[in-house]
């Protein structure tokens, strides 16, 4: 997979290159708007992020001229104005998504993968981890054989974690996809919702599958 | 302090041009009434002089026109006299030939100068003409025909001149006297009015002074109404309730200042020291993974901060749209307890969903409000309490209650509670969860609703929060 970031941050893209290659992304960056935009129409990128506020070129220019020239490359914006016509904007100028700064690497890493596995997802009838199984039909969950007795959420919680299995989800994200909760919010909830789901899927195991990454999120995967 | 054009015309200006306009008006009209008076009077008095002596002259001549003699004492005695305004008569037959003539007539008013003269039987008018004459002095000129005798057809041809100099220079001197009692009366008028309306308008400048004293270091200083006129108390008073809502506003400022910079030195505070300390002498890895986490927790506290300042500044300035929809309030209130029952569980809080009703609200700002008013009724209430969530709708708009049967809260802080950064209990404030914004994003998120949030509180008893949205 390869991505163009253009930031003319230098601390901004240094970080951006490193976490995207260490996730297993091939990174340019281009550090002014002329210089993305020559790369974005001439490079075969499979996404582009794209900062607004750049020399030379803006973020919305490079957008604008990139769709007038029929480029349908994914763009993920990010902006440090938070003000909802720029999203607003960007969306009708043919963005894909929109981060505002500050934002958690985590974020732009799982949003990117959305923008990638968009197109028609096959929806699994069983997911399975390890010796931990779902079942989505019957919506049960087995681990080794033996039934987990879930409440109706923390199925959702474990469903959520299995289907991006290994990629660290945030709290915000959790909050987002399990209980529709779409705001930062500073309760613990998240973490006490997993820390109890933990207590019927990890607690009575000796391999442990949810996994804390401080600072970040939760990780579902075999250790 | 902008104001059109035409009206920042200045009031002392304005009250000085009405007065002096008054006033000269006034004078004037006085003036022309006393003039008017005095001229009619006295030029009345001429010409009834004129007339009567036609009338004295043609009396003569009917009754004793064969006696010369009656006829020329009154001709010479009227010219004769000293004292009087001198009176010029004279006497001519049809063919234009002087009979008779007062002494000296000859020379001042010979016959050409006089005007056509009234018939026979008409009765002198009431005004004889006025003329100067080749001595310089103004006269009234009157000439009538006379019957010779009764009966007969002969006739006289009478020519009376008065000399009235004397009376047109009183005129004409009071005229000018008049004159000049208006010019200076106006004139006086200009600087009594620019004193008087100075005068009067010195509790403006006083109350400016006042009001000019008063700087953002003496927010504290009031002006004192009593001090100025009546007219200026409410003024005075509009004035002091302006400040102290600015008092107000500024106090919560720059208290939010001192706030948001204690909030962000203790996270940052925090990132220096572990940084420093981890680069003083090498680590493992391990140790330096686990600065790095912490780091992350403590930018991702700062980052929460941000956002959540700024969607208050947002919400204070109107400017973030939102997106209105008919919720259910009782699906809505289940949602976010089900969010929050994980963290109920754990500490033995029971929440109860009551209620139902309809509700015109931006989904994601209704539950962020309800979340926020729930993880506060969470956090106070002690194990074994119980929370319910109570949903109401009517034609005066729907309300949500959140009432928990926690600690409660004194009323010495309910007003403040929704402040930014206000906390209860200071001592716990420093890593307790919530950045002490959730009641202020509660406010502004109601306020963007335009409706309001309320919130009682009974000590030992328990708390109810009410979330009112207009219909």
């Amino acid at each position: 997979m390869k991505l163009l970031v253009v930031e003319d941050e230098t601390k901004t893209s240094a970080y951006l290159r490193k976490g995207l290659s260490e996730h297993g992304f091939v990174v340019d960056v281009a550090a002014d708007g002329r210089r993305g935009f020559d790369l974005a129409v001439s490079g075969a990128y499979d996404a582009i992020i794209l900062d607004i506020m750049l020399p030379g070129l803006d973020g919305w220019a490079i957008l604008r001229d990139l769709r007038a020239q029929g480029k349908q490359t994914p763009v993920i914006v990010l902006t440090a104005r938070d003000a909802v016509q720029d999203r607003v904007a960007g969306l009708s100028l043919g963005a894909d998504d929109y981060l505002v700064k500050p934002f958690a690497f985590s974020e732009l890493l799982a949003r990117l993968h959305s923008i990638l596995r968009r197109g028609p997802a096959r929806q699994p009838q069983r997911l399975s981890v390890g010796d931990l199984e779902v079942d989505l039909l019957q919506h049960r969950a087995t681990r080794a054989g033996r039934r987990l007795d879930l409440t109706a959420k923390e199925f959702l919680l474990l469903l959520t974690l299995m289907r991006r299995e290994g990629e660290v989800l945030s709290r915000t994200l959790i909050a987002e996809q399990v209980w529709d909760m779409n705001f930062d919010s500073d309760t613990n909830v998240v973490d006490v919702a997993v820390r109890r789901l933990r207590r019927k899927v990890d607690d009575p195991f000796p391999d442990k599958l949810i996994h804390t990454v401080r600072g970040i999120g939760y990780v579902l995967r075999p250790r | 302090m902008s104001s059109g054009r035409g009206r920042s015309w200045s009031i002392a200006w304005r009250l000085t041009s009405l007065y002096v306009l008054l006033s000269a008006i006034l004078l004037v009209v006085a003036a022309l009434f006393l003039y008017w008076l005095l001229q009619s009077n006295l030029r009345h008095q001429d010409n009834s002089t004129v007339a009567e002596e036609i009338h004295v002259l043609r009396v003569i001549l009917r009754q004793r026109p064969d006696n010369p003699t009656i006829l020329r004492q009154e001709v010479r005695w009227e010219g004769g006299s000293s004292e009087a305004p001198p009176i010029y008569e004279r006497v001519l037959n049809r063919a234009g030939i002087v009979l008779l003539q007062t002494q000296g007539m000859k020379r001042i008013a010979p016959v050409s100068v006089f005007p056509s003269p009234i018939g026979v039987r008409q009765r002198p008018p009431h005004t004889a003409e006025r003329r100067t004459l080749a001595n310089g002095q103004i006269y009234r000129l009157m000439s009538a025909w006379a019957a010779l005798g009764s009966g007969t057809r002969r006739e006289r041809l009478l020519q009376v001149a008065l000399d009235v100099t004397h009376s047109e220079g009183v005129i004409s001197m009071y005229r000018n006297a008049l004159a000049l009692v208006v010019l200076v009366g106006v004139l006086a008028s200009v600087g009594a009015s620019l004193f008087v309306v100075r005068k009067g308008m010195t509790p403006l400048a006083d109350i400016t002074n006042a009001a000019r004293k008063i700087s953002v270091t003496q927010l504290h200083e009031r002006l004192r109404p009593y001090r100025f006129p009546v007219e200026l108390h409410s003024l005075a008073e509009a004035f002091n309730e302006m400040l102290d809502r600015l008092e107000e506003s500024f106090t919560r400022l720059s208290q939010f200042s001192a706030d948001l910079a204690h909030e962000l030195r203790t996270p940052i505070n925090n990132l220096m020291g572990e940084g420093e300390v981890a680069l003083a002498r090498p680590r493992t890895p391990a140790e330096y993974h686990q600065v790095l986490e912490s780091s992350l927790e403590e930018y991702s506290r700062l980052s929460r901060m941000i956002d959540s300042l700024l969607f208050l500044a947002r919400a204070e300035n109107q400017a973030a749209p939102i997106d209105l929809a008919v919720l259910d309030l009782r699906q809505e209130t289940e949602a976010v307890r089900e969010f929050h029952e994980a963290v109920a569980e754990e500490q033995q809080v029971r929440i109860v969903c009551e209620g139902a009703g309809q509700v015109r609200a931006d989904p994601i700002l209704l539950r962020r409000a309800l979340s926020n008013l729930l993880s506060n009724a969470l956090r106070y209430t002690p194990p074994g309490g119980c929370i319910e969530m109570v949903s109401s709708a009517s034609t005066a708009g729907s309300d949500v209650l959140v009432r928990d049967s926690g600690c409660g809260i004194a009323a010495e802080h309910l007003p403040r509670l929704f402040d930014r950064f206000y906390r209860v209990d200071k001592t716990r404030s420093e890593r307790s969860e919530g950045a002490g914004l959730g009641l202020s994003i509660v406010r502004s998120i109601m306020a963007l609703h335009g409706g309001a949030v309320t919130i009682e509180s009974t000590p030992g008893t328990g708390t109810v929060v009410r979330l009112h949205f207009p219909a």
